[in-house]
């Protein structure tokens, strides 16, 4: 059992008044205080290495091909199963490329986990975290969608070699 | 040179006109003070600083469902914010917001009409309201609704009586129960607030309570009863509620000005023609609106019980002491 006693209040402080004139003239001035609203489409949070939005694919150094060669290792690494991939054989050195590559964005859950899994580079995540649209099947991303100069991509490429450095050296392509 | 009643109708269409502009600007003033009280920008998106969102609003309004609870009655249901719109309306009609004015080549006065009796049409008129937010929780057919409605109306009932013996000491003071005439006697002398601050301060209190604002707004009582008595309104019904709401404070906070604050006058100028009277009027009763707004998003909700114990047997006794305060004085020829 608890007892609560209760404060005796004086008669200035049940009269109420004075301590409500007081609340009046903090609000009063907190009208002039900087404000802290961010104008969102105008002014967006800065993004930093570490941020984690959408996966993109990695295009390589002609700004022309993926450097996917459809492993399937991130469809497989994909714990939310947002990763599809239909792989066909080319007559590049590299033999096989994606033929058909999509991301469901709506169940992607930006794990990271394809970005890990990737043994080729292929696929990072993007500081690009906005994501909506009219139709259900308008967010389930198409390579057109999805790839990405590498340069747009190596802020988050250099931060993902240095965090992994102790055991991932170098990958087969770049 | 135009009919006199042409003029008449312009000055009507002008003062109702600038009723419902200030209603919808209090809709976006609203949200812009409680946003600057909390450190945020408040509505800027539609038109510059915002200014169109009230129009944005209404079209919203006008455009969604309309829905009617089952078991509701229909035409209370309909009924009710009609009630609650158009008292706080018609008051607007014999408040005094300025002096004589030479329009259009008549002779006039700046208000629709001066009735001899205004103060008692006022309250008269005023009094109505509470039949919207009754009307409207009863036919709902909601516990909630009912409840709001229920609180609401003992609230309103409770305070105007106290409200009433606040403006019965300024009609005793000034001896006259038109408006005008009360602004005169103010002009003449002292405002009423500087000899009655006491009776000011009441009426100023039972002002919030009697248009349900904070932190008297029991019949809206979100954490208890979801939206009070107009919890299962919607679309322009809904905004009608606001209408009358915002319509009501802006009569109070013009009647608080006509009774306290000496209306129309200029300290030091009483000759100040029309043109400077009616924006010393608007300065005032615009600080009342900001005031309201202001409290709001500052002060907590009172219990219920506490509002009752502060109107039955606090501001009650008080008023009828001031009553007689201010009757002894008159007859002992004090205000003559």
């Amino acid at each position: 059992m608890v007892i609560v006693k209760r404060k005796q209040l004086s008669f200035r402080e049940r009269l109420f008044l004075p301590e409500i004139a007081r609340a009046l003239s903090h609000s009063f001035r907190a009208i002039f205080k900087p404000k802290i609203t961010r104008q969102y489409p105008e002014e967006r949070l800065p993004t930093t290495e570490v941020t984690r939005g959408q996966p993109r694919l990695t295009l390589l150094e002609d700004g022309n091909t993926l450097a996917c060669v459809s492993c399937g290792l991130c469809e497989i690494a994909c714990p939310a199963y947002a990763i599809t991939i239909d792989g066909h054989e080319t007559d590049r050195f590299i033999e096989r490329e994606p033929e058909r590559f999509e991301i469901d964005m709506l169940r992607c859950i930006l794990c990271g986990f394809c970005e890990e899994a990737c043994p080729k580079d292929a696929i990072f995540m993007s500081d690009e975290l906005e994501l909506a649209d009219f139709t259900r099947a308008a967010l389930v991303y198409d390579i057109d969608k999805l790839k990405r100069p590498k340069a747009e991509l190596q802020r988050r490429i250099d931060y993902f070699y240095r965090v992994n450095s102790r055991w991932r050296k170098s990958s087969s392509t770049s | 040179m135009i009919p006199y009643e042409a003029m008449v109708l312009m000055k009507v269409a002008a003062i109702y006109g600038g009723l419902l502009a200030t209603a919808a600007l209090m809709t976006l003033a609203e949200r812009k003070v409680s946003a600057w009280i909390q450190w945020r920008v408040g509505p800027n998106r539609v038109g510059p600083f915002g200014l169109l969102q009230p129009l944005a609003d209404g079209v919203k309004f006008i455009f969604k469902e309309e829905v009617v609870p089952e078991g509701a009655n229909r035409f209370l249901f309909r009924l009710a914010p009609m009630m609650a719109a158009v008292p706080a309306m018609l008051t607007v009609a014999v408040i005094p917001f300025a002096g004589e004015a030479s329009l259009f080549g008549h002779a006039t006065t700046i208000s629709i009409t001066d009735l001899d009796v205004s103060a008692i049409y006022v309250i008269a008129i005023g009094g109505l309201g509470v039949y919207g937010v009754i009307l409207g929780g009863w036919s709902s057919n909601s516990k909630y609704s009912l409840l709001g409605g229920l609180r609401a109306s003992a609230q309103m009932i409770s305070y105007e009586l106290s409200l009433l013996l606040a403006i019965l000491c300024v009609v005793l003071a000034a001896g006259t129960l038109d408006l005008r005439e009360i602004v005169h006697a103010q002009q003449a002398g002292w405002w009423n607030v500087v000899w009655a601050p006491d009776l000011f301060l009441l009426f100023v209190i039972a002002t919030f309570a009697e248009t349900n604002r904070h932190p008297f707004d029991f019949a809206e009582c979100e954490p208890e009863l979801v939206g009070g008595f107009h919890t299962e309104y919607s679309s322009m019904k809904f905004a009608l509620f606001f209408l009358g709401e915002y319509c009501a404070m802006t009569v109070m906070a013009c009647l608080t000005t006509v009774f306290f604050l000496g209306g129309y006058a200029i300290p030091f100028f009483p000759e100040a023609p029309w043109f400077l009277e009616l924006p010393a009027f608007l300065l005032k009763a615009g600080f009342f609106l900001f005031l309201f707004i202001w409290v709001r998003w500052t002060l907590p909700r009172f219990r219920f019980d506490q509002l009752m114990a502060l109107g039955w047997k606090v501001f009650l006794p008080y008023a009828l002491f001031r009553v007689f305060a201010t009757g002894a004085i008159v007859s002992f020829g004090g205000f003559a």
